[in-house]
């Protein structure tokens, strides 16, 4: 079953690299519970006009948007009444998403890990994947998990991209049990570099 | 080690190492089998044969360690302090190991074939199981002809890899056994000596035995072990006293040797006197000292006053001749230590130095190699007759323990030239030495060289170390740094009589050692508990019922 969608696209920092806007409750009847769209959710943006292809994203950071922060004056209309006086201004405040694509489904419905060709729109929709669309976009055709876009991961030198990846593997690990001691190396790996190196 | 634990990789390849014959590859290790010196192999093709390309492991550095401030408090174990941070795999080591490659083994060759190429990065390495490195490490199998027994590998449980010598290969191109005081080079000696002794082998082997300990061989004789069929190996000792050196035996050198300093005059007297004596086949010691008085007179000048200096020069040389040969029970004008009773396959025979002079122990060791070594040059050149007493017509090995003695380094002795014809000829002829030091330092190098199998047991004297790194080529400078930390009965084995060099824990001796130190407090204590109630009944049985008070200065009285 597809979920439903959590947001939308709202801006680009690079080819592959997204902001998406979360859902709030004057846009959805079922605004997204903030469990949707935890750190290290995969998400799926479908391309509108190519039917059926749909960019697979990694949700690695959470930002909320609050135009109040810094007004520390007075106000003239209590908070509780805002809503009735301005209530444009409510839609100010919003939670984003950091999503960075590492993969695609093709219109047939193959999953393809690395830099898509095509990039998402504005607007476009964002959904979370399904336990079984995480499962097929990670196995290979020899029934064994790939992770070939970690690369693209670690190029980012993001602070978080550490967690991301040991919380990706610690995901697949519950997937792929007989691959479970491949992915505790690489698990291993990136624990002892973000964990007891920065420590020394 | 089981097959199935053989099996199981311990490593993966990481590339080539420093040297074209070392490569590198990197294991956690948690259960430390890759240890020093182990044996490990990974797999490859060549000519289209997948083979087993076996290695030694000669390095191990560690590549992930835990940080050293997680170390700081002993009470507190780094991997709890790095599961308080959040790593909480037991994954907390990692290190790199080098292997030097030894190649796969060819039944064919008898050896190893080096690939000369690197295995390829990621391969997996496996540590050697105890039915390959049996089969590969030694030229031999156990109990079969030519085979000696003298221990297992060290890194693995006691007779899990037996080590088994070549015998042709230390007989035939010599061996040196080189142990420092107490590291049990007369042990391994003895099972060398049991080997060569059993049935699969029934040498006809000599010990030059300084020390007298090697009587307890004699036990061979009536074990089990060492008999098939009719036989039964004879061991044969030689006491100080019933050693015999024929005076005609002796040449110009060893008498030189054996005299106390000579004058230019007297040595070129007795020179002549020697040529003289040798135109007979055999001559007397008297007979000796008439040519030395004939070469006198042969020379002797009108002049008056050199008539007496040269008479001084004669009866000098007279005196020192008498001094060293008339009195020593070892020269005699007639008898001898004949070689075809020394020398026999199947017999072990012992020649006790004790209580030998160390002059008189070079020349009977001298006299000996040589007329051994003639011997078996006139034998194999068909000049003596069956019969002869020094017609031998098998291979012979002469084992001398402290064998610095007959070839010191820095200093002439008259063994020295006969033993270094013998270790570079010898083998020609079938005369194969085996040499015992605990001084490689004070042994000539050229000596040590020529060695081609060698024992090395603990040695920690620094100059001896170099002294072995320079003669000794077969050892890799990876196991000469193990000397030092070698244990009682462990052994580097190198050279002619092994694949490779391997680190051997020695077996057991079927015979008593014989060379075991003196246990020192036991015997005080012992004196306390048996020697000194005898002798004290003793004395009170003389002094009837007088008591013996011992005063502070040690006076006796009795009261």
């Amino acid at each position: 079953m597809m979920h439903r969608p959590i947001g939308k696209i709202v801006k680009s920092n690079s080819h592959v690299d997204y902001v998406c806007q979360v859902y709030n409750s004057g846009e959805t009847p079922h605004p997204p519970d903030p469990t949707d769209y935890a750190f290290g959710g995969f998400v799926a943006a479908e391309l509108e006009a190519h039917s059926g292809v749909a960019l697979v994203g990694l949700i690695y950071n959470t930002l909320l948007m609050n135009p109040e922060f810094g007004s520390l004056g007075p106000r003239l209309s209590p908070r509780d009444e805002v809503e009735i006086f301005s209530p444009d201004y409510l839609a100010e405040t919003a939670t984003l998403l950091g999503v960075i694509c590492i993969g695609w489904f093709d219109a047939q419905g193959q999953a393809h890990q690395g830099v898509p060709a095509l990039a998402a729109t504005v607007n476009c929709p964002v959904r979370l994947l399904s336990t079984d669309e995480i499962y097929a976009f990670h196995v290979d055709a020899a029934g064994e998990p790939q992770l070939r876009y970690t690369p693209l991961l670690l190029a980012q030198k993001h602070a978080l991209v550490a967690p991301l990846l040991m919380a990706v593997i610690d995901r697949l690990s519950g997937l792929f049990p007989h691959s479970r001691n491949r992915l505790a190396v690489m698990r291993n790996n990136l624990a002892w570099k973000s964990i007891v190196q920065p420590a020394r | 080690m089981t097959r199935e634990d053989a099996m199981t990789a311990v490593g993966t390849v990481k590339g080539p190492g420093e040297t074209p014959n070392e490569y590198l590859f990197i294991a956690p290790d948690p259960e430390r089998r890759v240890k020093h010196g182990e044996f490990v192999y990974y797999l490859a093709a060549v000519d289209g044969v997948e083979r087993a390309i076996l290695g030694r492991v000669t390095g191990r550095r560690p590549v992930k360690l835990f940080p050293d401030s997680f170390l700081a408090d002993p009470s507190v174990p780094p991997a709890s302090v790095a599961a308080l941070l959040g790593y909480e795999s037991d994954a907390t080591e990692l290190f790199e190991i080098t292997v030097t490659v030894l190649g796969y083994h060819s039944p064919q060759l008898g050896d190893f074939i080096n690939p000369r190429v690197p295995p390829v990065n990621g391969a997996p390495v496996y540590i050697a199981s105890d039915e390959l490195l049996t089969e590969v490490l030694s030229k031999r199998r156990r109990g079969e002809r030519g085979s000696a027994y003298i221990g297992s590998l060290l890194s693995r449980p006691e007779d899990a890899a037996p080590i088994v010598l070549d015998v042709r290969g230390f007989t035939g191109t010599h061996l040196a056994v080189i142990a420092s005081t107490g590291s049990g080079k007369s042990y391994l000696a003895g099972v060398l000596l049991e080997e060569l002794m059993a049935p699969y082998n029934r040498a006809a082997v000599l010990v030059i035995d300084p020390h007298g300990e090697y009587g307890t061989l004699q036990e061979m004789m009536n074990l089990r072990e060492f008999s098939e069929g009719d036989y039964r190996p004879r061991v044969r000792i030689f006491r100080p006293d019933q050693l015999r050196v024929r005076i005609d035996t002796l040449t110009l050198a060893d008498l030189h040797y054996l005299l106390p300093p000579l004058t230019d005059k007297q040595y070129y007297q007795l020179r002549r006197a020697y040529q003289m004596a040798q135109r007979r086949k055999h001559y007397t010691l008297e007979q000796l000292l008439q040519a030395v008085r004939e070469a006198a007179d042969s020379k002797k000048a009108p002049q008056n006053f050199e008539e007496e200096e040269e008479d001084v020069t004669t009866m000098g040389l007279l005196w020192r001749l008498n001094g060293a040969l008339r009195n020593s029970h070892i020269f005699h004008d007639f008898e001898n230590l004949e070689l075809n009773e020394l020398f026999r396959p199947g017999q072990c025979t012992i020649i006790q130095l004790n209580e030998i002079d160390r002059r008189e122990q070079q020349v009977i060791v001298a006299t000996l190699l040589r007329r051994v070594y003639q011997a078996r040059m006139d034998t194999a050149k068909g000049k003596l007759e069956r019969g002869d007493p020094s017609h031998l017509p098998y291979p012979v090995f002469c084992l001398l323990e402290e064998a610095h003695n007959y070839a010191p380094a820095n200093a002439d002795a008259v063994s020295s030239d006969v033993l270094k014809t013998i270790l570079s000829e010898g083998r020609k002829f079938g005369v194969g030495i085996g040499l015992i030091t605990q001084r490689p330092g004070k042994l000539d190098s050229d000596v040590l060289s020529q060695c081609m199998t060698q024992c090395i047991m603990r040695i920690t004297n620094p100059i001896d170390q170099n002294r072995i790194a320079e003669s000794v080529e077969s050892v890799g400078r990876d196991l000469l740094k193990e000397l030092p930390s070698l244990s009682k009965g462990q052994v580097i084995v190198s050279g002619a009589s092994v694949n490779t060099p391997v680190l051997v824990r020695v077996r057991r001796r079927i015979t008593q050692h014989g060379g075991q130190d003196l246990d020192a407090p036991a015997e005080w204590l012992k004196w306390f508990e048996e020697d000194r109630p005898a002798a004290e009944e003793r004395a009170a049985a003389l002094l009837g019922d007088k008591k013996i008070h011992y005063e502070d200065d040690g006076d006796v009285l009795l009261a």
